[in-house]
């Protein structure tokens, strides 16, 4: 569990991690990361080497490969200005999980101050650029998976009023929202069963309230609820919120489209 | 070397690599208490309110406890002996308060009456020891346990209470009759203490 | 573990998870309706018990001195031999041959029940839940609820088969019958033993927190009584007592209080006609000073409520057994290979059974960090074990994951499966694809677009 710092640098020149997933899969949820950002006015770097926040061996156990893509990261990410991720899972990597398995290292202040700068979307637009509301219109029932990563941060909080605040979005209530998706990154092929038999109950409770969407903060959480969804015959329609945020401006004729 | 100085010296051991050691918060006590429970409430007040919550009985009156010991045909039972003459009175003679409490027949005693050493209103607790409980068994093996309870030694919170545990060497909170949920999460009362817990508060 | 989850009778798993998610929402309804500043009472108490923790070497001298002058003797029990031992010792010198325990967890790790009976004495359980896994021959799932794996047609079976009635499967029948064989063997016992969910250090105070009157039955039958505590289970002051005492039933059994808190400074008082006129308390190590020298001390701070059991979406799926150890759930999964020492291989699987949730440590009264617990005792497994340890291989993807140039050729190709969740085996993307589909490959499609679109803003 991850609490980021009070006194993170805020403005409107940043830099952008897109994340491993975005970058091999989801690549219109990072494309709709840089076209909200830059409708709020941000000016993005996009640091061209970047790869991974390491968080899979971090988890996995194997802590010097981990360190290792780290390293990398932060040596890509130089500078003082914002990083914004769209994954709470690779902020919590940054802000707490790098600190964590650098402790009795000798570079471990030069990864404090990244994990410093570091801010999940939704938590940036809301507490670091002062959005409250967001424009636009996106018509839709919309079921929202709080990552566990988000834990001890204001990233669920954070979406949850982005997305109220949409006219014609309706976000429905699910029972055990608390509950984790089964996902854990190793963890889902490790334990397989236990894996999908979280995954199975959070599909069943976000099924009883019939949304339109399945949304998260998280992509991995989403691949997860989606492919098992999908291997079972009964495919549901996965977002991730940047997207919607996107989708709510063009269709509210605000973004050239 | 004996086992005492083996574990302390392993534990002096595992410490000295600590650069420094967590330091003793010292906390507000204010934190400790529900004020959502006690705040604008009279102890004796709360106390009845609370204790009846967790299924234990208050009565104020002998007579209210005679009737309800008669209702269901419990006339035999324990009573703490400095007691027991006056309290034999009061109850009258279809009842048998026995001074005595012989361990060989413990199921003949329906009731055990003793002495309450207080009592919490924030929880609705009963607290007994060893100095006014006449007979740890006489309070605990019965099926029905009166405590009498002083009103004026009931605290209002809990936080009060464990700043007087003072020096006996036995003090029990007593929060209700004995229960167990270990059978499919179902609620039994009267396990192996009473199963009925009233406070007969004088 | 995973391979118990997936063949754990309906029954048992259904008893398993709707018992501890009621558990769990009762305990967050008492909790924050009572203090809605809950959490931090969580924190804080959490800092009272890192703070005794790693002042272990001042508290124990101190908490020795001050249980001897309350005219208590204390044992040092390094091992769980040791531990059953001093039991065994107590016992012969009295020349008693019938214990009755209640329910203590360090009992369970040091097998005392087992030992004794094996010693010629006769070693009863008094909890109920803990009476049936006795009778039955069966092991707990649940630190706080030992039987909540087991239906009521199963403790009827149980009893029938040993003598305690013909069957009858209602729960207040089990009760009475308990009840009525049970207070015979109080009675004829000559000591009894607990365990104490704390000692104060200033008072020399045991606390005992239970529902059943089985402990008080102990103390008040017997003439000797003996306490098995763990040497983590120190509280510096009696005014702390409120906050943990709030905390901790709450946290257990959603109550505000157990049914009875016992307070027990010593033997009785002279005037009172029950009770031991001897007390012992034995501090047990049986592998807590090892854990001590380790970076994940805190785990020390546990009070044994079993909340982390009641939330944890694994132990949910999987139920207490599943993890073969006396400590199942959140707080078994780091505790269990820690205590057991060589044998850490054997439970090597437990850490790793978690998807880092996080829910345990939220609800944790003592504030626990478990899931950082979790992530060194897979670093210290790799580090131990190497290509033994089951981790996945992660080295050519670190390498791959420091070399954008590389990078990015993998992700424009596609072919090099080599990216997080899957790893470089056809073997996890195979087991991943047993469940799950894979979404479309897209790897370098956003690059593209980010350093092609018309009006490009970012740098590139």
């Amino acid at each position: 569990m991850s609490s980021p710092s009070a006194n993170r640098p805020t403005g409107k020149r940043v830099q952008m991690l897109a994340t491993c997933l975005c970058d091999a899969f989801f690549d219109d949820a990072a494309r709709a990361t840089v076209e909200v950002l830059e409708y709020l006015g941000c000016a993005i770097d996009f640091p061209e080497g970047q790869t991974c926040c390491g968080q899979p061996a971090f988890n996995a156990g194997d802590w010097p490969a981990s360190r290792r893509v780290v390293r990398h990261t932060v040596k890509v990410f130089a500078g003082d200005v914002p990083v914004i991720v769209p994954s709470a899972s690779c902020a919590a990597m940054l802000v707490h999980g790098a600190p964590l398995e650098f402790e009795k290292e000798a570079d471990y202040g030069e990864i404090e101050k990244l994990g410093h700068r570091t801010w999940e979307l939704a938590d940036y637009i809301v507490n670091g650029l002062g959005v409250k509301t967001w424009p636009g219109k996106f018509p839709a029932k919309i079921a929202f998976h709080t990552s566990c990563h988000s834990r001890g941060t204001k990233s669920g909080e954070s979406t949850l009023a982005l997305l109220r605040s949409i006219a014609g979005v309706e976000v429905q209530i699910f029972g055990e929202g608390e509950q984790c998706c089964g996902f854990g990154g190793t963890f889902s092929v490790a334990f397989p069963n236990i894996s999908t038999g979280m995954g199975n109950l959070k599909l069943e409770h976000m099924r009883a309230a019939n949304p339109d969407i399945l949304v998260s903060g998280d992509s991995s959480c989403m691949m997860h609820l989606a492919g098992m969804a999908e291997k079972e015959g009964h495919p549901i329609r996965t977002l991730h919120f940047a997207q919607i945020l996107r989708d709510a401006l063009k269709n509210g004729g605000l973004l050239p489209t | 070397m004996n086992a005492r100085e083996d574990m302390l010296g392993r534990v002096n051991k595992a410490l000295a690599m600590l650069p420094e050691r967590a330091a003793l918060p010292n906390w507000d006590g204010e934190l400790a208490v529900a004020h959502k429970l006690v705040d604008h409430h009279a102890p004796l007040e709360l106390f009845c309110e609370r204790i009846k919550l967790v299924n234990g009985t208050p009565m104020t009156s002998v007579t209210e406890v005679a009737a309800y010991l008669k209702k269901n045909g419990w006339m035999k039972g324990y009573c703490d002996p400095a007691l027991q003459k006056q309290l034999q009175e009061q109850f009258g003679p279809e009842f048998t308060l026995s001074p005595e409490f012989d361990r060989t027949r413990v199921d003949d005693y329906a009731f055990g009456i003793t002495r309450a050493a207080g009592g919490i209103a924030e929880t609705g607790t009963i607290i007994l020891n060893d100095t006014l409980t006449s007979r740890r068994l006489g309070a605990l093996a019965p099926w029905v346990h009166i405590a009498i309870l002083p009103r004026e030694l009931i605290h209002l919170t809990l936080a009060d209470a464990v700043l007087v545990l003072g020096d006996d060497p036995n003090v029990i909170w007593a929060t209700g009759p004995s229960k167990t949920a270990d059978i499919e999460g179902i609620l039994i009362e009267g396990v192996h203490g009473p199963g009925v817990q009233i406070a007969l508060i004088l | 573990m995973d391979g118990f989850a997936a063949t754990l009778k309906k029954e048992t798993h259904d008893a398993v998870y709707n018992s501890t998610k009621a558990t769990h929402e009762k305990r967050t309804k008492v909790l924050f309706d009572h203090f809605p500043d809950a959490n931090r009472l969580r924190e804080i108490a959490g800092e009272i018990k890192q703070h005794v923790i790693e002042n272990l070497d001042t508290y124990l001298p101190k908490v020795e001195e001050k249980l001897r002058a309350n005219g208590v003797q204390v044992h040092w029990a390094p091992t769980a031999l040791d531990a059953n031992q001093a039991v065994l010792d107590i016992m012969r010198k009295r020349n008693a041959t019938k214990i009755v325990k209640a329910k203590t967890m360090v009992s369970e790790e040091t097998e005392l029940a087992h030992f004794l009976e094996k010693n010629g004495v006769e070693c009863l359980e008094t909890d109920l839940g803990e009476f049936i896994v006795q009778v039955d021959h069966d092991h707990p799932s649940h630190i706080v609820r030992p039987i909540i794996h087991k239906s009521r047609r199963e403790v009827a079976v149980c009893f029938e088969k040993n003598g305690l009635g013909a069957y009858n499967d209602d729960p207040n029948v089990i009760t009475q019958r308990a009840r009525v064989f049970l207070r015979q063997k109080y009675l004829q016992a000559d000591v009894g033993l607990t365990g104490a969910n704390f000692v104060v250090a200033e008072s020399g105070r045991l606390v005992l927190v239970t529902n059943e009157g089985n402990s008080r039955f102990c103390l008040a039958a017997t003439r000797c009584h003996i306490a098995m505590v763990g040497i983590e289970k120190i509280l510096p002051r009696d005014r702390d007592l409120a906050l943990l005492l709030n905390l901790l039933a709450r946290s257990a059994t959603a109550q505000q209080l157990t049914v009875y808190t016992e307070f027990i400074k010593g033997p009785r008082k002279p005037t009172q006609p029950d009770g031991p006129d001897e007390m012992h308390v034995i501090f047990v190590d049986n592998g807590r000073i090892d854990v001590l020298a380790t970076e994940c001390r805190d785990i020390l701070r546990c009070i044994r409520c079993g909340a982390c059991l009641n939330v944890c979406p694994v132990y949910r799926q999987a139920s207490g057994h599943a993890y073969r150890s006396v400590y199942p759930g959140p707080v078994g999964a780091v505790l269990s290979p820690l205590l057991a020492k060589e044998k850490f291989p054997e439970l090597a699987d437990l850490p790793k059974a978690s998807s880092l949730c996080g829910a345990c440590q939220e609800v944790c009264p003592v504030n626990i960090p478990i899931p950082d617990l979790l992530l060194r005792l897979r670093d210290k497994n790799k580090r131990a074990h190497g290509p033994n340890s089951g981790t996945p291989p992660l080295g050519a993807w670190s390498i791959l994951a420091s070399q954008p140039t590389a990078w990015k050729a993998a992700m424009a190709m596609g072919g090099l499966v080599n990216h997080v969740p899957r790893v470089l085996m056809p073997g996890p993307l195979r087991k991943w694809s047993d469940h799950r589909t894979l979404p479309p490959w897209r790897g370098g499609q956003f690059r593209k677009w980010l350093k092609n679109r018309p009006t490009a803003k970012g740098k590139s």
